[in-house]
């Protein structure tokens, strides 16, 4: 048996219809309140995390495998194998303002709101630009309306969300969608197993 | 930080004596090295990304200071400086905490782990690799964790031969190799594309295995240095088979996390129970060079701390 942490939320549906598709299917709801649930073979065990926690749970080996987006592993140090992009949830991870020519327009030192913080600090320190990093856990596009920043970096799906807050994409930073994560040990050490899942995904994958 | 009180501190001191038993009926010395030195010696032992993980202090005098994060450095310049004239093989193990900065996802504890480690100094070749292969083999056994464990083996320089026969610069080489070490297929294929000479590993589920995997990859490599890595990985792993040992054994071409330092064999343990590797190894010729005496040396370590759990919540169940 191997043991699958899915990000809850956003990508959860996704990741479970493409798992049906390659013919693992849970045995319960998938509305069911119960956080670990077996697929109907009995092979695989999921558990439903945060997405924050996905690499954490695979690093340590409590589960073997994850789904979880490239936002969060680039966002995460965890050391983990990455076999398979699933082309699932796809988005953008990017700089928005109010005012697109914030980067040249701001004098000294530019504030930016974001969820990602190691993303954004690598992003501006590649290119020497000094910012301040202010950590928020969500509704980060209120921020710049409010004053609390002059930036955000954020996660963009199709732009409403930043448009209905007067922001504009200033720049794009990756794109991420959902990847298969494996432990190192359980990738040598239940080879068979994690083996055939990256085949059934993989001969999924569109 | 972590305390090990009553029964756990004597299973943690029983896996130490088996490991540290096993090393002397194979004619182990034991070595007991500095706990403090000079930050120059893990730098050139180590290489600088490494060993910029020890933590660090400043002496009287304001040289840097390291808390040891690893022996090896320690017993390389000791057997190229101090026991120079000694006739070779050297053979010393040891039983020592390191210390070395984690991130931040890893249990904080493990700032500080205890290494059951060996060194077979002045030896090269087949022989010596086998040597150290079969006491890691041994010592596994003797703790009870016979069919719970798998020791994979590669040879860096099947990936060294590819990287300079494409003439890759720096930073392209090292994507190749992160690509590889963390297996991402789709943007492997990509960077690869351009490279036929590559293909061997293009395809990362194809990289781990038994005999197979050599074969595989032959039909791929053209250039001399790697084909010359792979008979040799291959000459081993015949001997693994015939020790009966191939069950425990794995061919893992894509083991390219340590290719600054090992020159030959690489070797990484992984136990059942334990989420990351337990110990490893290999081959590392270069080093005793940078203490003033090139000569061949292989070793590797084990974790005591990771060791200890998995064997104390298997008799705990």
């Amino acid at each position: 048996m191997i043991t699958i942490a899915i990000s809850k939320g956003r990508m959860q549906e996704s990741a479970l219809a493409l798992l049906a598709r390659a013919g693992i299917r849970l045995n319960d709801g998938v509305n069911s309140r119960r956080l670990a649930l077996m697929d109907e073979t009995q092979q695989y065990r999921f558990i439903f995390v945060k997405p924050a926690d996905v690499p954490v749970y695979v690093e340590h080996g409590i589960a073997d495998c994850g789904i979880v987006g490239r936002d969060v592993l680039l966002e995460s140090e965890a050391d983990l194998l990455l076999p398979l992009d699933l082309g699932i949830s796809r988005c953008r991870i990017v700089v928005a303002a109010a005012d697109p020519q914030a980067m040249t327009n701001v004098q000294g030192m530019i504030r930016v709101a974001t969820k990602y913080a190691q993303i954004a600090r690598a992003h501006f320190g590649a290119r020497g630009i000094p910012v301040e990093i202010i950590q928020l856990s969500g509704s980060v596009e209120l921020a710049p309306a409010l004053g609390l920043a002059d930036m955000i970096v954020d996660l963009v799906e199709t732009g409403v969300t930043l448009r209905e807050n007067g922001l504009a994409v200033v720049e794009e930073i990756a794109e991420s969608t959902g990847r298969l994560v494996v432990n190192r040990a359980s990738y040598q050490l239940k080879s068979d197993e994690v083996g055939r899942l990256i085949k059934a995904l993989e001969d999924r994958i569109t | 930080m972590r305390y090990y009180i009553g029964a756990e501190a004597r299973l943690r001191r029983t896996v130490e004596d088996v490991a540290m038993s096993v090393f002397q009926a194979w004619d182990y010395e034991e070595v007991i090295t500095p706990s403090v030195d000079y930050y120059d010696l893990f730098e050139q032992g180590m290489g600088q990304r490494e060993a910029q993980r020890g933590f660090r202090f400043t002496d009287n005098d304001g040289r840097l200071l390291a808390l040891r994060p690893d022996v090896t450095s320690s017993v390389a310049r000791m057997a190229a400086t101090l026991l120079s004239e000694r006739p070779r093989p050297l053979r010393f193990c040891y039983a020592a905490p390191v210390f070395r900065q984690q991130t931040q996802s890893h249990a904080e504890w493990r700032r500080e782990n205890t290494q059951l480690g060996c060194e077979l100094i002045g030896t090269g070749g087949k022989p010596a690799d086998l040597e150290v292969l079969r006491l890691a083999a041994e010592i596994l056994s003797r703790l009870n964790l016979q069919s719970r464990y798998c020791i994979t083996i590669n040879n860096v320089e099947i990936f060294n031969g590819v990287a300079a026969h494409l003439n890759l610069e720096d930073r392209a080489r090292e994507q190749l190799r992160r690509l590889i070490d963390t297996r991402e297929t789709a943007e492997l294929q990509r960077f690869l594309k351009d490279y036929p000479e590559a293909h061997a590993f293009s395809q990362p589920t194809q990289l781990t295995g038994k005999r197979n995997v050599i074969q595989a990859a032959r039909s791929a490599l053209t250039n001399a240095r790697s084909l010359a890595a792979l008979d040799s990985l291959e000459d081993l792993w015949m001997e693994i088979e015939s020790l009966g040992f191939e069950n425990s054994f794995e061919i893992d071409l894509g083991d390219v996390s340590s290719l600054d330092y090992y020159t030959g064999l690489s070797l990484k343990i992984f136990v059942y129970g334990a989420g990351a590797s337990v110990g490893r190894g290999g081959r590392y010729d270069g080093l005793t060079g940078s203490f003033g005496r090139a000569e061949p040396a292989v070793g590797f370590v084990l974790n005591l701390d990771a060791l200890t759990e998995v064997l104390g919540r298997t008799i705990g169940q």
